[in-house]
Order: C-alpha cells, then sequence, then structure tokens
C-alpha cells in the first residue's frame, strides 16, 4: 500500500535547488510513498518562477534561464508521475479552509483575504487524504510556521510530519 | 557550460574547498572528521563544505557502517576566460533582490526571515510581507544558508 506523502512546496525548491530533486522524489517512490501536492503549491513551483523568470528575463538572462530549467523539471516530475497534483475538494472543505485561514490570520496579524492559497490547500488536502483512506499521511515542510497551523487540526486527522526528509 | 560545470568551478573557487577535494583524491573513503583533522579545519566547517561539493557533484559520499565517507567526484574542467565569464556572470537571487529592493530590502528580508525560520509566520506569509514570490523567498532562504539542517 502507498503511503500518501504531502510535500510542501519549501522542500521540493530546496531540492530543486541543491540540484537533488530527482534524487529526493526516487527516493522517496522506492520506500513507497506517493507524493501529493495541491494545485496551489503546482503553481508555486511552476507558474509563478515562469512568470518571475518572464520579468527578469532582460536583466539577468543567466537567471532566468535557470528558473526556466528548474520549472522543467518540476513539470517533467509531475509527467512522470513522481509528483500528483490533487484538487481540494473546495465544496467539501470549505469550512477546514476557512478554519485555516482565520488561524493563520491571527497568527500573522493579517487580514484572512490576504492569507496565501499554498498554506491553506496543503492542510485541508491532508484532511481531505485522511478523510478518504482514514490512513495515516504524511507530511514534510521546512516552515515551523506552517506545521504549528496544521497542529490544530490534529484531531481530525491522523498525520506525520516527516522532519528533514 | 553545463551546470554541473558551473557549480563544480563555483565550489573550487574556495580554496579551502578545493584542497578538500584534492585531499579526497590522495584518500578515498576519508571521513569528515579525518577531513577536518588533516586540514586543520573544524568539523561544522567541513561537513559545510562537504555538503556544499556534494551538491555541486564535486564529492560523493557513501555510507559505511555507522559513518559516512566521502570520495572527488569524476570530474573534469576546461577553463578558459570565457567560460569562467559564462560560469560566474549569473546573479544570485540575493543580486536580484538586492537590485530591487536595495539595503532597506535586504534588511526587511532578515527581519522577517528570522520570524519565518522561528515559525512566527508562514513562509507564504513571509513572503507576500516581502512582496516576492514563494519561490524567491525558498531560493533566498537557501542561498543564505537558513534552510540547512
Amino acid at each position: 500500500m502507498l503511503k500518501r506523502f504531502v510535500v510542501d512546496s519549501s522542500v521540493l525548491i530546496f531540492y530543486d535547488r541543491k540540484r537533488k530533486l530527482e534524487d529526493f522524489l526516487l527516493a522517496k517512490k522506492k520506500e513507497n510513498y506517493k507524493i501529493i501536492i495541491p494545485k496551489a503549491i503546482a503553481q508555486e513551483v511552476i507558474d509563478e518562477p515562469k512568470e518571475f523568470a518572464r520579468e527578469i528575463k532582460q536583466t539577468a538572462p543567466e537567471s532566468a534561464k535557470r528558473i526556466l530549467e528548474s520549472v522543467k523539471r518540476f513539470n517533467t516530475a509531475i509527467e512522470q508521475g513522481l509528483i500528483q497534483v490533487e484538487n481540494v475538494n473546495y465544496r467539501e472543505y470549505s469550512k477546514v479552509i476557512d478554519n485555516v485561514r482565520k488561524h493563520l490570520s491571527r497568527l500573522d496579524a493579517i487580514p484572512e483575504y490576504a492569507v496565501k492559497k499554498g498554506d491553506p490547500e496543503l492542510i485541508a488536502l491532508v484532511i481531505q487524504l485522511y478523510g478518504e483512506a482514514k490512513e495515516k499521511v504524511f507530511v514534510a515542510t521546512l516552515d515551523k510556521g506552517l506545521l504549528k497551523a496544521l497542529k490544530p487540526f490534529g484531531g481530525l486527522v491522523d498525520y506525520e510530519v516527516i522532519e528533514r526528509t | 557550460m553545463s551546470e554541473k560545470t558551473v557549480s563544480i568551478l563555483r565550489a573550487i573557487g574556495n580554496p579551502n574547498k578545493a584542497k578538500i577535494i584534492a585531499h579526497l583524491a590522495k584518500h578515498r573513503g576519508e571521513t569528515a572528521e579525518g577531513i577536518g583533522k588533516h586540514l586543520g579545519y573544524p568539523l561544522p566547517t567541513v561537513y559545510k563544505y562537504l555538503r556544499e561539493l556534494e551538491a555541486a557533484s564535486a564529492v560523493e559520499s557513501e555510507a559505511k557502517g555507522n559513518t559516512r565517507v566521502y570520495f572527488a567526484g569524476d570530474f573534469k574542467l576546461e577553463v578558459s576566460p570565457e567560460k569562467l565569464m559564462e560560469a560566474f556572470e549569473e546573479q544570485t537571487m540575493m543580486d536580484l533582490y538586492k537590485g530591487r529592493f536595495g539595503a532597506e530590502g535586504v534588511e526587511k528580508f532578515n527581519n522577517v526571515a528570522a520570524k519565518a525560520k522561528a515559525g512566527k509566520m508562514t513562509f507564504r506569509q513571509a513572503a507576500a510581507t516581502l512582496g516576492i514570490t514563494y519561490y524567491e523567498f525558498i531560493s533566498l532562504l537557501e542561498e543564505v544558508g537558513a534552510l540547512d539542517a
């Protein structure tokens, strides 16, 4: 049985910059993990850097090229099935997403509308995956603030944080 | 020029790191402790260099029982002024960030990054506070070594 592993983009970008993304993904596949990310996170590693590369292309062509190479690696990993992009069911988990937004807005002392999409989507995906199979979901992030935000939902979901994978 | 070549050039641009490669070429399968002892570097520095050299594929390692042993990577470089120019003209993410936000922006980044590292705000919120993408924020943290264990 594959172990479902929600990986934050902080981990993915970190390994990619170390030129170890493929090694990390293949190692996890070998360990029977299925790496899953929500759509908002796919946008963070593909759409946003692509746009950033376009912005800096004139002033820093080498850097733009390198960022586009990174985007390509993420696209390839998704195409090869090493990373699965999952849609969060907003209808079913809207309450969870609202709660995460509220929690993060208090944590960061910002209005709810200013909470970035990736954090609530990642937490909602963990809860959604658990709800679907009632099996432990594994999570990896380098972001302590995000883990703090996930903690209050521990009663709803059996999850395990994999430190420094 | 391939990314690997650029990474190795950057890595060996630091003579201390270059000495580690030279040492490993002679002493295959050396431990980090052995390298530190032989070259007189503090152990945390040796580990930092080894991490960077491994990331650049200039050094390889393998587990041997409870310890990890290191080997010089199998690489050959052709260096010319043009190739060096090509290797080093790329700007770092911090160069780009400084170019956009100046010294004041760097100070703000340091403050926000410290808060985010301490878990007082999420990385996404930190990126939004700085007005940059999440990709840039993580890249900057990685570049300044704030994500290393």
